[in-house]
């Protein structure tokens, strides 16, 4: 008995968001990176048959403006010595197979004293320069520092259209105002609530940012730290949108990498019952699977930490385009 | 245990009182009074004072900041005297009242074709008794009873206290005297009738009666004549409670301590403080009528349901604990003896049916008055006060919520927020060039603080003239003077120090509009789960009908500006004013009105809003201005924040 899908017909669509800017379009990008678009719920390509999902999820590396303090050691043996110099560190994070490199500013330097907006520069400079990959550069989430740092960053990297941010319900005016100004796309991260992440979307675009340089950062949370409230939001952000509501219609940019590599299982090797197992594995589980999971709820950009991880999503979602 | 003297200056009252003595109880055995908003809990820092001298213990000091602690601030409801102190009571704000009910005395007609016979359940009847002789020998009682029942009252009940004075009362009369009977109640429809007064004479002239509004800021009385169902005089006055609270939550806060073994607990005291309140208002009524207090023989009572239970000495607490259940909806009727009225002891005092904790007789009254129960039109009722409460419905159902919208309309909690007295900025224009304020102040003069109606007026005004985002945040980087970093995070300047009453800026700070936000907010939200809850879409309502005393001053532009109500055509629209007072009056005149209101308070489904999730969403949804889903308020739409919109690409 033949089985008939039924298929969805949905009025909304998500917007088509470029990062990065080539040579021709005013940057020095060796290529840019087009996301969203979906005209159907994440991988359902049936709904409409070659428009479904026009633009596959990417998948972002985290790296740091230096050394970072407080990762997991297994993340030092992936990255080795090339987490001593961010432009290494990038160039590695190319080779791994990343689609954007994801910078972020650290809130002091090596030696403890305040980060600034000279060194801030520079670094974005120096990866810039490493590898021809898009960019995006978040601050290290205070506000006033966030100001203080991104704001040179966008002048000094005008008409790259990097991806900026943090833009918070409290604090977004000023990096929304350097990213107009320089020709940059801005990230509107707002805490795991439907009604806060369209509020945030609309505040940016009163500023008369144009919707097609705005992504949407909905807060995510590990697996077994909240992923599901997580998983929730973004599903019912996602629905919305389909159903044509404007202001949710953006692509969604998620951080798993982040967050498993703050959980316990991925962190840590000592300490924990033996019935966990052999921790590197589990530790790339845990980001891989919190990974996988958002992209079943409309993740458009992955931010991964270790490059394993990235190898194995890179995968499953080749294997999802064609299913 | 050891007793201290503590000295109040500026004029040296004392008192001795014992070690770990509040200073608030202090200040009252002084013979003194001091203000207490939150109701003591250390909150509002409105009770603050200074140490001059002695001891004295802070438990908590939490509005003060060091530089008031070092100065020797401490809150006197938050301080314990340990010794010997001398304590500076600081000039507060002088407590100018403005009350425009009471303006004028304004008589209100029977707002419908009264006939006592037909409606009044208190009836007062001249009788001729045949003077007894050896022939007819039976007792003055049945004699009484005999000559009622010409009147159709039989089976006639005599308290004994007009019992014992029966006998002398009809000699004394010469058997000629005006009975004035209960005839029934709503929870004795069918009698027996109670007496209630024998007067020498015919004094048909003279029976009278009493429609009370306890709410939670201000007391309505209106004085009706029973015979003519005229209300021929009214009278306001602020509830006396609120110096031991400023809303509801507080007052059970209060309610529930424990006096020390010589003073009244706090229950009593709010008790009093509002028996005190009424009766002064029944007794300023009663001289500018020049009519008897006696002479007054039914009181129906409106009042949210905290208020009837601290008018009738029942305790509120379990009003503010989940799952949030009252003792009593629905008193049953008491004399006023019982209930501490100054009018005639034996008078039938009838509160009003409520519904649950927070959707009390005012709203059940409230409705009565709209008259909503009976239309067809979809219609939405909301009491603005510091609580919130909405019904949605007509004459075939009706659905009530009520949220908790906190006092910040009512000008509390916000720091240059005040009472709708004189001073207070009741209307903010900005100019959208300039971003210039002006203003109307109450009773003209300079000003000292705004009013809710000033507040919303303002919220309104910063978002349309883009000075605020739509999140309420203020956009610093205009660089307007007036905005700047206050010490509650950014505040934008109303009135600079030179053009205020009090030498000082009036500001509206972040904190503030939050406050706001919520305000609005929680209300909206309320309509809009209501509404979600029987499935019609807020847009569909026929008639908004908006009672309380905060809605006569509301702007109706500026409150869907800010969306705090519903973008409805203004025609469907209106203000009502005072529908309590207005319900208890019509329950007061007549049965089926009485019996009415019994019918819809049971008839309206309670919707608790922390029973799920769907309030919270609604919230967070409507935490924007004028709300996130902007297509619900297509005339806001309509105005775009000028010098960003032309940005827009």
């Amino acid at each position: 008995m033949p089985v008939e899908i039924p298929k969805d017909k949905w009025a909304g669509q998500i917007r088509t968001v470029t990062l990065g800017a080539t040579a021709a379009e005013g940057g020095t990008r060796a290529r840019t990176l087009t996301v969203g678009g979906e005209a159907c719920l994440p991988f359902l390509h049936f709904d409409a048959p070659g428009a479904a999902m026009p633009h596959r999820p990417a998948l972002a590396l985290e790296v740091r403006d230096r050394r970072p303090d407080d990762w997991s050691p297994l993340l030092g043996q992936a990255w080795g010595e090339a987490m001593s110099d961010p432009g290494d560190w990038a160039r590695a994070a190319e080779q791994a197979g990343a689609d954007l490199i994801v910078l972020t500013l650290s809130l002091t330097q090596a030696d403890g004293s305040p980060n600034l907006p000279a060194n801030a520069v520079a670094v974005v400079q120096k990866v810039l320069g490493a590898t021809g990959l898009p960019l995006a550069v978040f601050g290290p989430g205070q506000a006033e520092k966030d100001n203080e740092l991104i704001v040179p960053v966008a002048e000094a990297a005008k008409g790259e259209r990097l991806l900026i941010g943090v833009c918070e319900d409290k604090n977004y005016r000023t990096i929304v105002a350097a990213a107009m100004a320089n020709g940059h796309l801005v990230s509107s991260k707002t805490p795991m609530d439907v009604n806060l992440a369209k509020q945030l979307i609309i505040l940016i675009h009163d500023m008369g940012m144009p919707l097609d340089r705005i992504l949407m950062d909905p807060t995510t949370g590990a697996l077994g730290y909240g992923i599901e409230y997580g998983y929730s939001v973004m599903e019912r952000l996602r629905l919305a949108a389909l159903q044509g509501d404007s202001m949710t219609q953006q692509p969604m940019l998620v951080t798993p990498g982040e967050e498993a590599w703050k959980a316990k299982e991925a962190k840590v090797g000592e300490g924990v019952p033996a019935a966990w197992g052999d921790w590197q594995r589990r530790a790339i589980n845990w980001e891989t699977l919190t990974g996988s999971a958002l992209l079943q709820t409309g993740a458009d950009i992955v931010v991964l930490r270790h490059p394993e991880s990235l190898a194995r999503l890179r995968t499953q979602i080749a294997g999802l385009m064609q299913a | 245990m050891a007793h201290h003297s503590v000295t109040f200056l500026p004029a040296g009252q004392t008192a001795s009182v014992t070690t770990g003595t509040l200073l608030t109880e202090a200040i009252r055995q002084a013979g003194l009074d001091i203000g207490q908003p939150c109701g003591g809990q250390g909150r509002c820092g409105r009770c603050a004072i200074v140490v001059e001298d002695g001891q004295i213990r802070r438990r908590s000091a939490i509005r003060l900041s060091d530089a008031d602690l070092a100065a020797g601030y401490a809150l006197a409801c938050q301080a314990v005297v340990e010794g010997d102190a001398t304590i500076r009571l600081l000039e507060t704000e002088a407590v100018e009242r403005r009350l425009v009910t009471d303006k004028t005395a304004r008589q209100v007609a029977a707002p419908f074709a009264y006939a006592p016979e037909r409606d009044q359940s208190v009836r007062a009847f001249f009788v001729t008794l045949d003077e007894p002789t050896l022939a007819d020998n039976v007792d003055d009682a049945a004699r009484l009873e005999r000559a009622l029942a010409a009147h159709g009252v039989r089976g006639l009940e005599i308290p004994l206290a007009l019992l014992r004075t029966l006998g002398p009362r009809l000699r004394d009369a010469n058997w000629q005297a005006t009975a004035v009977v209960e005839l029934d109640t709503w929870r004795r429809p069918a009698g027996p009738p109670r007496l209630i007064d024998l007067i020498p004479g015919d004094q048909l002239a003279q029976v009278l009666g009493l429609a009370i509004d306890i709410g939670t800021t201000t007391v309505t009385v209106y004085l009706v004549d029973l015979l003519t169902g005229a209300a021929v005089d009214q009278a306001a006055e602020y509830n006396g409670q609120i110096a031991r609270g400023e809303d509801v939550i507080s007052r059970i806060i209060y309610a529930s301590k424990g006096g020390p073994a010589s003073a009244p607990s706090g229950l009593e005291e709010l008790r009093a403080r509002v028996l005190e309140t009424i009766n002064t208002l029944i007794a300023r009524l009663a001289e500018r009528g020049q009519v008897d207090p006696q002479r007054i023989y039914k009181a129906t009572v409106a009042g949210n349901t905290t208020m009837l239970h601290l008018f009738l000495g029942v305790p509120p607490a379990s009003i503010r604990l989940t799952p949030y259940i009252p003792a009593v909806n629905h008193p049953a009727p008491l004399t006023a003896a019982e209930a501490g009225l100054a009018i005639h002891p034996l008078a039938l005092v009838d509160p009003l049916p409520g519904v649950a904790s927070y959707v009390g007789a005012d709203i059940t009254a409230g409705v009565l008055a709209t008259g909503l129960h009976e239309a067809e039109p979809l219609t939405l009722f909301i009491d603005v006060g510091t609580n919130g409460e909405i019904v949605l419905g007509n004459q075939e159902w009706l659905m009530t919520c009520a949220c908790s919208a906190g006092p910040a309309f009512e000008g509390a909690g916000v720091v240059s927020g005040m009472r709708a007295t004189r001073g207070a900025i009741e209307e903010v224009w900005i100019n959208s060039q300039t971003y210039e304020p002006t203003y109307r102040v109450i009773g003209g003069g300079q000003p000292r603080g705004l009013c809710g109606s000033g507040l919303l007026s303002l919220l309104a005004e910063l978002f349309i003239t883009g000075v605020a985002d739509k999140a309420g945040n203020f956009k610093l980087d205009l660089g307007l003077p007036r905005l700047r970093p206050g010490a509650h995070g950014p505040e934008y300047v109303v009135v600079w120090a030179g053009d205020a009453a009090h030498g000082q800026d009036i500001v509206l700070t972040k904190v503030d509009v939050d406050n706001l936000m919520r305000a609005k907010a929680a209300i909206y939200a309320g309509f809009n789960v209501l509404a979600q809850s029987v499935g019609v879409d807020l847009s569909q309502v026929e008639r908004l009908l908006i009672g309380g005393s905060f809605g006569k001053y509301l702007n109706v532009e500026k409150a869907v500006q800010v969306g705090l109500l519903p973008d409805l055509p203004w025609d469907r629209i209106n203000f009502l004013g005072n529908t309590a007072v207005l319900g208890a009056y019509l329950a007061l005149l007549s049965r089926d009105a009485r019996a009415a209101v019994r019918a819809l308070a049971e008839k309206m489904t309670y919707l608790e809003l922390s029973a799920d999730n769907s309030f919270y969403e609604a919230f967070t949804s409507a935490l924007f201005l004028p709300h996130t889903d902007l297509s619900r308020f297509p005339s806001v739409a309509a105005l775009a924040a000028p010098g960003e919109a032309g940005a827009r690409a």
